[in-house]
């Protein structure tokens, strides 16, 4: 169809020639030109079908994008693509949020562990610098300063302690001196910004007015002390960095294609401005990257103190250890020294440390308790210690008692206990024992006096406990107590044999009772009656007469008062009593 | 946020700076005249339902002896011209002034501004004076450091007009 209406066209164009001439001429065009004109016709018909054009772009379009970021020029392609990746993306977003979250999965873990690394890192950081100006001599300094100039101590810490910070940076229209843009780094006191704009194109127009600069040539930077202002021009706009510290030359190329790209990006917005920042809002987002900042390395001088001050703390831990234990021992061997002393018949002269042994000196009593024994009780090392203990006696009432003991040897039942010098005996024992005792106890160390009154003979007491009963109203013994009899015998025999050795003579008082019942007179006849009664069958029993003084009592001594009958029974009996009487023999 | 560069043209002397000291943000000290000549204050006007911010350029004074630096007038979105009431010469420094920045910008908003009206007893500048700056286009208003009500109005004008409200 198109190439028979190309083939038309020239026919309409010389309508008033002959048709004869017009169709040689024809055919001579068509020779000559026909192969250009299809060539024209199928070029345009290419340009004009849509579908057509696209299919050639397609076929050379991602070449293109490849030549582009070949050329090194891959930032306008990719500015000029953001608005519609951006779009596309929230776009994707809206339809299915999964799609895109699946794509960005793998890289989303890494980024935020690496976001949460870096924030963590550089939070250990400003409070390792905070720690570490606090305390030191330079951080005092640094306090004193503070205090002087009347700037918070964080500023002269960042002050002293940065390499480089960019404070803040202006976006300034070149031609008005208003700001565009403008950001701040966190703690940084500022000025009101459209002042200080204004200030600085002031001065780059008196800079430039009054020393007559060449064309094209700028303020580049101020310097005031430590602070820089770093200052690029553009067609339009001027960035301005305020800089505390030596930042390094990078940082004025970062500035400029900061610029070159806002120059860029906003070129209609500033072709258009007349004093609405608006548009050039998302620019700070841009200048915030610019706001970086490095801090000083730790100097390795400095880590000396800080080695040489972790060292004196081991050493100060360990001396403080050290003392710990030294006066836990001390205080253990002094407990012990002072239980030492508590000890009866132990005397502690002396208890030192001394070449790294605990020396006890002293006297101990043999029967005191053994040192060593109470050493190991105490849980003590028995290598560390060195006790020297000398005999003696103790006056001590404990000791006194316990050399009596050993040397009198007291049978059962017999207690000894010295106090004050006095040795008291109390208890039965063998008459034998109890001479025994009277003759050597004041020959034991320590011992000034005796005490018998509470020391009973064993045989007397047995002997005087028996009771032998009789029948009521008869001076015969009752039956079946003839073992009795024997052993009261053999009692009195023993008595007498062993304390015949004394100035005085024991004599055995036989002591007829009766009951209540009947006349007084017949009682006491009685009583008499039984009393011989015994006597004559101890004489059989081969005792002395003169050892035997019987006498009856009647009712006057009775062994219980009379309430029942066994009371009545008691006291029809013989009781025996050890009597001691002078030597002079009266019967 | 809106902002427009507005410049203060007048004479040494002519008050000047004791209508920014009492009535304009400053963080600048006077010596920056002396030195480069200008110095940036800040003003904030209400427009209708907007705040403008008005960069106020205070360039030192031109006289016989100053030359009126032209470049810190680039990008000006208007002006004000300031007289002394008191010295007929101002007014007369203050429109050759006018007649270069017009020469120099075209014609951009601008009002007149009369100082020292307390002292308006001792005026040079009557009132047919007055009368003729009016005829030929001026916006005038009297103002002293004093009073200051009028520098609100001065500058409140100056903003509705750089907006062509």
């Amino acid at each position: 169809m198109p190439e028979q209406a190309q083939r038309r066209a020239p026919m309409g164009e010389s309508p008033q020639k002959p048709p004869e001439d017009d169709h040689a001429l024809e055919e001579l065009r068509h020779l000559i030109v026909a192969p250009e004109q299809e060539g024209i016709a199928e070029i345009r018909e290419r340009m004009d079908n849509r579908e057509r054009r696209a299919e050639d772009v397609s076929s050379v379009v991602a070449e293109a994008i490849q030549m582009r970021r070949d050329q090194g020029d891959d930032r306008a392609l990719a500015e000029a693509l953001a608005p519609t990746i951006q779009e596309t993306l929230r776009e994707s977003v809206r339809r299915d949020p999964h799609v895109l979250a699946d794509a960005l999965f793998p890289v989303m873990g890494p980024a935020i562990r690496r976001s949460i690394t870096e924030t963590l890192r550089s939070m250990l950081e400003s409070f390792n610098e905070a720690l570490e100006h606090s305390l030191s001599a330079r951080g005092i300094q640094w306090r004193i300063e503070s205090f002087r100039t009347g700037r918070p101590f964080a500023e002269i810490v960042l002050m002293h302690s940065l390499l480089y910070r960019a404070e803040q940076i202006f976006l300034i229209h070149r031609e008005t001196g208003l700001v565009l843009s403008h950001v701040v780094a966190p703690a940084v006191a500022i000025q009101d910004p459209s002042m200080v704009a204004g200030m600085l194109s002031a001065i780059q127009q008196f800079v430039k007015d009054s020393f007559d600069s060449k064309r094209g040539d700028t303020l580049g930077s101020m310097d005031v002390g430590d602070l820089h202002v770093w200052i690029e021009e553009g067609p339009d706009t001027v960035i301005a960095g305020v800089i505390r510290g030596h930042a390094p030359a990078s940082y004025r190329l970062a500035l400029k294609e900061a610029l070159e790209s806002i120059q860029q990006r906003y070129a209609s917005a500033l072709d258009n401005f007349q004093g609405d920042s608006g548009p050039f809002r998302a620019a700070g987002e841009q200048l915030t990257h610019l706001l970086e900042a490095q801090y000083k390395e730790k100097e390795s001088k400095r880590k000396a103190p800080r080695a040489a001050i972790a060292a004196g703390a081991l050493v100060l831990a360990v001396v403080v250890a050290l003392l710990i234990v030294w006066g836990y021992t001390r205080s253990e061997w002094e407990k012990f020294a002072d239980s030492l002393r508590q000890q009866p018949g132990l005397v502690v002269t002396s208890a030192a440390k001394s070449g790294g042994k605990f020396r006890v000196e002293g006297f101990r009593d043999p029967f005191a308790a053994d040192p060593n024994e109470l050493l190991a009780q105490a849980g003590l090392n028995a290598r560390k210690a060195d006790l020297e203990f000398k005999p003696f006696y103790s006056m001590d009432d404990a000791m006194v008692t316990k050399r009596a003991a050993n040397l009198l040897v007291p049978p059962a039942g017999v207690q000894l206990s010295a106090s004050a010098g006095t040795l008291h005996a109390s208890g039965s024992a063998p008459l034998k024992w109890i001479a025994h005792f009277e003759d050597r106890a004041l020959w034991v160390p320590g011992v000034a006096a005796i005490d018998t009154s509470k020391l009973q003979d064993a045989d007397t007491s047995a002997l005087e406990s028996m009771v032998l009963t009789f029948p009521v109203g008869s001076a015969e013994i009752e039956p079946g107590q003839e073992s009795s009899l024997f052993q009261a015998a053999s009692k009195i025999r023993l008595i007498l044999s062993q304390a015949s050795n004394g100035n005085e003579i024991p004599g055995i008082e036989i002591v007829g009772h009766t009951d209540t019942t009947g006349a007084e007179g017949t009682n006491l006849l009685l009583s008499d009656q039984r009393a011989d009664h015994v006597r004559g069958i101890l004489l059989r029993a081969g005792i002395q007469p003169a050892n035997l003084r019987p006498r009856g009592v009647g009712t006057s001594m009775p062994l219980r008062s009379e309430a029942t009958d066994a009371d009545r029974h008691l006291n029809r009996s013989v009781t025996f009593k050890v009597i001691f009487s002078p030597a002079a023999p009266g019967n | 946020m809106l902002s427009k560069k507005v410049c203060m043209l007048g004479s040494f002397s002519v008050g000047k700076s004791s209508l920014v000291r009492r009535f304009i943000e400053s963080i600048f000290s006077e010596a920056y005249h002396t030195t480069i000549g200008v110095k940036v204050d800040k003003k904030v006007v209400r427009v209708g339902e907007e705040d403008v911010t008005l960069v106020l350029w205070d360039i030192h004074g031109d006289d016989v002896f100053q030359r009126l630096q032209l470049s810190y007038l680039r990008g000006m979105s208007g002006y004000l011209l300031v007289v002394d009431g008191t010295r007929k010469q101002t007014l007369e420094d203050a429109l050759a002034v006018n007649d270069r920045v017009v020469t120099e910008l075209g014609k951009i908003p601008a009002v007149l501004v009369l100082n020292k009206c307390d002292l308006i007893a001792d005026w040079e500048v009557d009132s047919d004076r007055e009368a003729k700056l009016k005829e030929d286009g001026w916006t005038v208003f009297h103002t002293s450091a004093k009073t200051g009500d009028s520098v609100d109005h001065a500058f409140s004008h100056l903003a509705h007009a750089m907006l062509g409200k």
